[in-house]
């Protein structure tokens, strides 16, 4: 497989990986001076001197969070096989198939609509990498620790069961934080997008979903007490080059990014590495849930399209259905129930 | 397990020779299964009486006429609006008065609600575009699509 | 500071015709500072005044936009802390010039206000009302976008600076935002916004027609004046005004900390359907 160039990233841990992307300048590994870019694009600045991350970016992808057990070992794929990736992935995504494909019943209900209204992109990373999980280079979330795992068992027991109140949901479907949101963000079925503002002393990354705008400070002041816990938890930032490296802590446990808890935390990299593309990167670091640490990176791209207001809560039918389609079902059930015993 | 609140929907499909089953990077992102009922279809001819542009979903508002003649009205859920934006739609692209078609599932409350699972215009085009099936809003593979919002 | 004897003469040139008005009556919210030399800001790297901070608005508008006495809270049960202190009002002119069919809305409003006001269930407020919650919001100000992020359920709006051709293709929450500098003061152009936001809790409303310009001004190194204008043919006779302090919050280490209310309002909005309601 061929590579235009060979860059490493730098995070918590050590790790490589090789990504070919068409004009990637080599990023400035934490510690060492940033190398001579090769081609032309000259990273902009703000006018006090910081590298300028502004603007609105894109982060939909195909490329599936976790690498698929089939394809272990691969962590690339070639071009004609990325192509083909791409065409079944979008066959095999695309809503407007129905029952008579021989989907069933309950899978055309949760295909929800058409697919007009589905966005989550029609391309893999231009690295063609099969995970976006970098770092296990298994490309898969880690195993969760015990304490982690009867958490999860217990969600997902919430939500395969009629409900019984809105915390049974989602955050997302309770419209308190969105799909894609995180932190960290994860590009998901439909507005992935994010706008990054930089002022001296703060930057700000507003997610259209929902709504939500993480401040993050700058000036080397320390994360809340203890105590103050908060839904997206408290975001400090600082420099390392020209990459914003973004810490995050104080998170509340009453939701979970993939298994994580309270004492997660999250390190995000921003760095720009061409007029389009900001290469995003977490890394989990949160051994109460998890057997190690763990990486992906998400390449964003520069959009001219403006965001749209995304007030969730203020048109939330949806919870209010599901709540009163579970008491009717179970309603209908004891009926029927109390009819059989006579 | 992990990502277990990360319903899955497993696709399988063939790449470089392999049989893939991919795990979804999307969750279950909402819950039609707990509000729509997959044995209760629905097949609803209407004209259009408004549409909400709301999120987390917009709903359309639709007469039914009844056999005995009288007039139901139902409201249909659909996506997220500002994908619509994004493919160059507008509040004026569904207007009042419109004749569409619903192909869906009703309500596990049982009331007049439903899942707008394929939504089309009485000739069978798609609501809102010839879906071109990418998912992908202006990339040119649709001739019908609109121009997108610039700032 | 810079600019200050320009500043100086500028204030004279326009000090003179305010201070004659003045002898004749005081303009209702006009601060005294208008009459004296103008303050300026310090700049932004593009040479704007820079407002950019944590600000809040104090007083009563948020019960209550115009002048009104004390009076009982709807839940008996918090007593003194449930009920309305005393307010000035903010509106200029003292009251609201709503159409007849509108005043009626409005008493119908204010006499069902828990049950009407959509802030009670953490719907977004919406402009102007968002910038007189009791609560912070920040401005982080760059050249093309301004951000306003409101704590009060992380309600957020970016202003489009300088692109009044820019329109929403649709009704939202907060509005769509269009900013301008006019010398010294941010002007807002607010529209397309739903009918469903109120100015307070006292149920004073509007329609989908609203269109609301604001105005920001840097008073001092730590306030703001803040004036919206507001027109909707549909509600009131006429535009009208309201205008109060911002001031910067101060505290040590102050930053805006998360209230997403929906958490909140989960058994107001869905406790009755609950498989066991909570006693």
């Amino acid at each position: 497989m061929r590579r235009e160039s060979e860059v490493r990233i730098r995070c918590l841990g050590v790790l490589t990986a090789v990504m070919a992307v068409a004009s990637l300048a080599p990023l400035p590994v934490a510690g060492q001076a940033t190398p001579p870019a090769p081609d032309t694009w000259t990273p902009t600045r703000t006018p006090w001197g910081d590298p300028d991350l502004s603007g609105i970016w894109d982060f939909r992808t195909l490329t599936p969070l976790e690498r698929p057990s089939e394809l272990s070992g691969k962590e690339v794929l070639s071009d004609e096989d990325a192509a083909e990736y791409e065409r079944e992935t979008l066959r095999a995504l695309d809503k407007d198939r129905r029952t008579s494909d021989g989907l069933t019943a309950e899978q055309d209900v949760r295909n929800a609509y058409n697919q007009f209204w589905w966005d989550y992109g029609t391309k893999l990373t231009e690295d063609k990498r099969t995970s976006l999980i970098v770092d296990p280079p298994d490309g898969r979330v880690p195993p969760l620790t015990p304490e982690a795992q009867k958490r999860a068992d217990a969600r997902t027991e919430a939500l395969q069961r009629p409900a019984h109140g809105p915390e049974d949901r989602t955050v997302w479907e309770r419209c308190i934080l969105g799909l894609n949101t995180g932190p960290p963000m994860n590009p998901s079925v439909y507005n992935n997008n994010v706008h990054l503002f930089q002022i001296p002393g703060t930057v700000v990354i507003l997610t259209e979903m929902a709504h939500d705008a993480r401040i993050v400070l700058m000036d080397g002041r320390p994360h809340l007490p203890e105590d103050i816990r908060q839904w997206r938890g408290d975001s400090r930032g600082h420099w390392e080059g020209d990459t914003l490296v973004v810490d995050t802590t104080n998170f509340t446990g009453k939701t979970s990014f993939r298994g994580s808890g309270t004492e997660m935390h999250l390190v995000e990299r921003f760095t720009r590495v061409g007029a389009e593309t900001l290469l995003y990167e977490y890394t989990i670091d949160d051994p109460k849930s998890f057997e190690r640490t763990w990486s992906a990176v998400i390449p964003m791209r520069r959009t001219e399209e403006p965001m749209f207001e995304y007030a969730c809560h203020e048109g939330n039918y949806g919870m209010f259905n599901l709540l009163e389609g579970a008491r009717v079902q179970e309603r209908l059930a004891e009926e029927s129930a109390r009819t059989k015993s006579k | 397990m992990s990502g277990v609140t990360w319903m899955r929907t497993k696709l399988t499909f063939v790449v470089a020779g392999l049989v893939v089953v991919s795990a979804r990077p999307a969750p279950a992102h909402h819950a039609f299964s707990a509000e729509f009922d997959a044995d209760r279809p629905i097949h609803l001819e209407g004209t259009v009486k408004k549409m909400e542009w709301i999120n987390p979903h917009a709903w359309v508002h639709i007469e039914v006429a009844k056999p005995d003649g009288t007039a139901e009205t139902w409201m249909i859920e659909g996506g997220t609006p500002n994908t619509l934006l994004r493919r160059g739609f507008t509040k004026k692209s569904l207007l009042p008065g419109t004749k569409i078609v619903v192909d869906g599932y009703q309500a596990k409350d049982g009331s007049l609600k439903g899942n707008g699972r394929d939504l089309t215009f009485p000739d069978g085009s798609k609501l809102f575009m010839g879906s071109s099936g990418t998912g992908a809003p202006n990339d040119g593979r649709d001739p019908t699509e609109q121009k997108k919002p610039k700032r | 500071m810079r600019n200050r004897f320009q500043g100086a003469a500028v204030a004279v040139a326009l000090a003179a015709p305010l201070t004659v008005i003045s002898l004749v009556s005081t303009p209702r919210g006009q601060p005294a500072q208008a009459l004296q030399a103008p303050y300026q800001a310090p700049r932004t790297a593009d040479g704007r005044p820079d407002l950019s901070g944590i600000w809040q608005a104090l007083g009563t508008a948020h019960w209550d936009i115009e002048g009104h006495a004390a009076r009982p809270g709807p839940v008996v049960a918090l007593g003194a802390l449930g009920a309305v202190p005393a307010g000035l009002g903010v509106v200029e002119g003292g009251e609201i010039p709503y159409q007849p069919w509108a005043a009626t809305q409005k008493q119908k409003n204010l006499d069902n206000w828990l049950a009407s006001d959509p802030a009670v269930k953490c719907f977004m407020p919406g402009v102007p009302r968002a910038t007189y919650m009791p609560f912070p919001f920040q401005i982080v100000q760059t050249p093309e976008f301004v951000l306003m992020t409101y704590e009060f359920a992380s309600a957020t709006r970016v202003l489009y600076m300088d692109k009044p051709d820019f329109e929403s293709p649709f009704d939202t929450w907060m509005g769509h935002s269009r900013g301008r500098w006019e010398g010294e003061t941010l002007v807002v152009d607010v529209t397309s916004q739903v009918g469903d936001t109120w100015f307070d809790s006292s149920g004073n409303f509007h329609s989908d027609a609203v269109h609301v310009v604001e105005r920001y001004t840097a008073m001092s190194p730590d306030a703001l004046w803040y004036e919206a204008e507001i027109e909707d043919p549909n509600v009131f006779a006429r535009p009208w005004k309201m205008s109060m302090p911002l001031y910067r919050r101060l505290d040590r280490n102050v930053q805006l900390l998360e209230f997403k209310c929906v958490e909140f309002v989960e058994e107001l909005m869905y406790g009755h359907l609950r498989k066991q309601p909570n006693k």
